[in-house]
C-alpha cells in the first residue's frame, strides 16, 4: 500500500505540491490526472524517492520512503518498477540488455539461459517477440519503446509499477494496447499501479480510483464515477470537454 | 554577487560529487567489464591522436632546442632538453588536453544526454546508484589510462626529437643519447606520471559532474560539454602549476 500524507514541495519560489494526501490500495490501479505542469511527475518522483519532500511523508508498505537515503533507499526501491514518459531506455544497450538490466543488477550470477527466458517472458507480456532482442532503442517506434520500457519495469517482478504519462504521444490503437498492458500487469501479476496522465479517456479506462491534481492540490479523488460527479469547478471544466465528445 | 555565489556553489557541488565518487569507489559490486570498456574508449581510442601529437611536439622541441643551444655550441644537450621537457611537462599536460577534447567531451555529452532523457533517473529507480555504475568506471579508467597515454606521448615525442635532431639538425647521435641519460632521472619520470594520474582524475571528475548536472535538452547538454572542456583545461594548468611548485618550487 502507498500512503502519501500532506506532501509539500517547492522549487525556488514555485510551490509545485501543496499538501497532497492520498492512499493507494494493494493490487489496484490509481490514476493521477492533471494538466501539464500541475505537478504530477513531481508527485510520482516522490513515491520512488527520486525527490525529497519539503514537508509530509510517503509510506510504501509501512516503510517511510521519504526518510530513507543511500543503501536503505536502494533496497526499498526493489519493490518498484517505473515506466518513464519518454521510455528512458538506455541508448547504449540493446533491447535484451535493457530488459535484462534490473535482473542482472540484482542477481549478478544468474545463468544466461535463465536471464534470457525471463526477458522473453517479460517481452511476451507486452506483446513483443524474440525478434526485437537485438534491436537498439533508436530502431524502435514510440509505441515499441513504451512496451520495452514496461517489459523492463516488470521483469524483476515488482509489487508496484509507476507509469509517467504512458500514453502521451501514442496513436489511439497503441494507447489502447498500453491500457490493456496496464490491466494485464494487474490481473496476471497482481501489481499495484500508479499512473500519471493527462489522457482522460485512458485514465477512466484503467483506473480503480483516481485523483485530479490542480495547482498542486487534489481537486477531486475517488472512484471514476465519484470523480465524474465532483462539483469542483476545475474538475468539471477539465472533464467536460472529453465527456461532451462522448 | 549572484554570479560569484553561483561559482562557489558550483565548485562545492563538484567537490561533493568527487567525495561521493570516492565513497562509491570502494563498494562492491566491482564492475570490471564496465571498467575495461571505458579503458578501451578513453585509452585505446586516444592512442593514435596522442601519438601523433607527441611526435610533432618532440620534433618542434628538437628544432627549437637546436636553434637556442647552437648559439652556445651546446647542441648535444638537445636530447636531454627534449626528454626532460616531454617527461616532466609536455607529456602529461598535452595528453590531458587531448583526452579532455576527445574523451572528456564525449563523457559529458553521453551522461548529459542520459540525464535529460531520464535514463539516469531510470537507473536510480531500478535501485542502481548511477554514480557507482556510470561515474566510478570512467574515473578509474581515466586515472589509469592517462599515465599510460602520457608515456606514449613522451616516447613518440622523443622519437620525433631524435629524428629531427640527428637527421635534420645533424647532431651526432652519441651526445644526443648520452646527455639524455645523464640529464633525465627517475624523479623526473615519477613527477610526470604523478601529474598524469592527477590529470586523469580531475578531467574525468569534471566531465562526469558536468554531464550529471546537465539540464534543459540538447542545448543544455551542449553547454555542459563546453563547460566541461573549458574547466578541465583550466584545471589541468592550475593543477600542473601546483604540482610543479610542490616539486621544485
Amino acid at each position: 500500500m502507498i500512503r502519501i500524507d500532506g506532501l509539500w514541495k517547492a522549487f525556488g519560489d514555485k510551490e509545485v505540491l501543496r499538501g497532497i494526501t492520498m492512499e493507494i490500495q494493494e493490487g489496484t490501479t490509481f490514476v493521477v490526472l492533471g494538466a501539464s505542469g500541475s505537478g504530477k511527475t513531481v508527485l510520482l518522483k516522490h513515491v520512488i524517492g527520486l525527490l525529497k519532500p519539503d514537508r509530509g511523508t510517503v509510506h510504501v508498505d509501512g516503510m517511510e520512503i521519504s526518510a530513507l537515503t543511500g543503501r536503505e533507499l536502494n533496497q526499498a526501491r526493489r519493490v518498484f518498477g517505473m515506466v518513464f514518459q519518454g521510455a528512458a531506455l538506455f541508448d547504449s544497450m540493446t533491447v535484451f540488455d535493457n530488459v535484462a538490466f534490473p535482473v542482472r543488477e540484482r542477481e549478478r550470477r544468474i545463468p544466461h539461459d535463465e536471464l534470457l527466458a525471463r526477458v522473453i517472458e517479460s517481452l511476451r507480456v507486452v506483446d513483443l517477440g524474440e525478434d526485437v532482442l537485438d534491436l537498439w532503442p533508436s530502431q524502435l517506434s514510440g509505441g515499441m519503446r513504451k512496451r520495452v520500457s514496461l517489459a523492463r519495469a516488470l521483469v524483476a517482478n515488482p509489487k508496484i509499477v509507476l507509469y509517467d504519462e504512458p500514453t502521451t504521444g501514442l496513436d489511439p490503437i497503441t494507447t489502447n494496447s498500453v491500457d490493456s498492458m496496464i490491466d494485464q500487469a494487474k490481473i496476471r501479476r497482481g501489481v499495484t499501479s500508479m499512473v500519471i496522465s493527462h489522457d482522460i479517456a485512458s485514465a477512466f479506462r484503467v483506473a480503480d480510483r483516481l485523483a485530479v491534481l490542480y495547482d498542486g492540490r487534489i481537486a477531486a479523488q475517488g472512484t471514476p464515477e465519484e470523480v465524474r460527479r465532483s462539483d469542483d469547478p476545475y474538475v468539471q471544466r477539465f472533464l467536460s470537454l472529453w465527456f461532451e465528445k462522448q | 554577487m549572484g554570479r560569484i555565489r553561483a561559482v562557489f556553489e558550483d565548485f562545492g557541488g563538484q567537490l561533493l560529487f568527487a567525495g561521493e565518487t570516492v565513497a562509491w569507489l570502494v563498494r562492491p559490486p566491482f564492475r570490471l567489464e564496465l571498467l575495461l570498456a571505458q579503458a578501451a574508449a578513453i585509452g585505446v581510442g586516444s592512442t593514435f591522436i596522442v601519438a601523433v601529437t607527441g611526435l610533432f611536439s618532440g620534433m618542434v622541441l628538437a628544432l627549437q632546442g637546436n636553434y637556442a643551444m647552437r648559439q652556445f655550441g651546446a647542441e648535444g644537450y638537445v636530447g636531454g632538453f627534449v626528454a626532460i621537457s616531454l617527461v616532466r611537462e609536455l607529456g602529461p599536460v598535452f595528453t590531458a588536453l587531448m583526452v579532455t577534447g576527445r574523451s572528456g567531451s564525449a563523457i559529458t555529452t553521453e551522461l548529459g544526454t542520459m540525464r535529460v532523457t531520464e535514463q539516469i533517473d531510470a537507473m536510480e529507480s531500478m535501485a542502481v546508484n548511477p554514480v557507482h555504475y556510470l561515474v566510478v568506471p570512467r574515473v578509474v579508467a581515466a586515472t589509469i589510462m592517462m599515465p599510460i597515454l602520457s608515456v606514449v606521448f613522451s616516447a613518440m615525442g622523443y622519437l620525433g626529437g631524435y629524428l629531427i635532431g640527428v637527421y635534420v639538425s645533424l647532431i651526432p647521435p652519441g651526445p644526443f643519447l648520452d646527455h639524455t641519460k645523464s640529464m633525465l632521472d627517475i624523479p623526473d619520470m615519477t613527477h610526470g606520471l604523478n601529474k598524469a594520474v592527477m590529470f586523469g582524475a580531475v578531467v574525468s571528475l569534471i566531465a562526469t559532474y558536468r554531464g550529471f548536472s546537465a539540464s534543459g535538452g540538447a542545448r543544455g547538454v551542449g553547454e555542459a560539454t563546453t563547460r566541461a572542456v573549458v574547466w578541465s583545461s583550466v584545471a589541468i594548468l592550475v593543477v600542473d602549476y601546483l604540482l610543479t611548485f610542490i616539486s621544485i618550487g
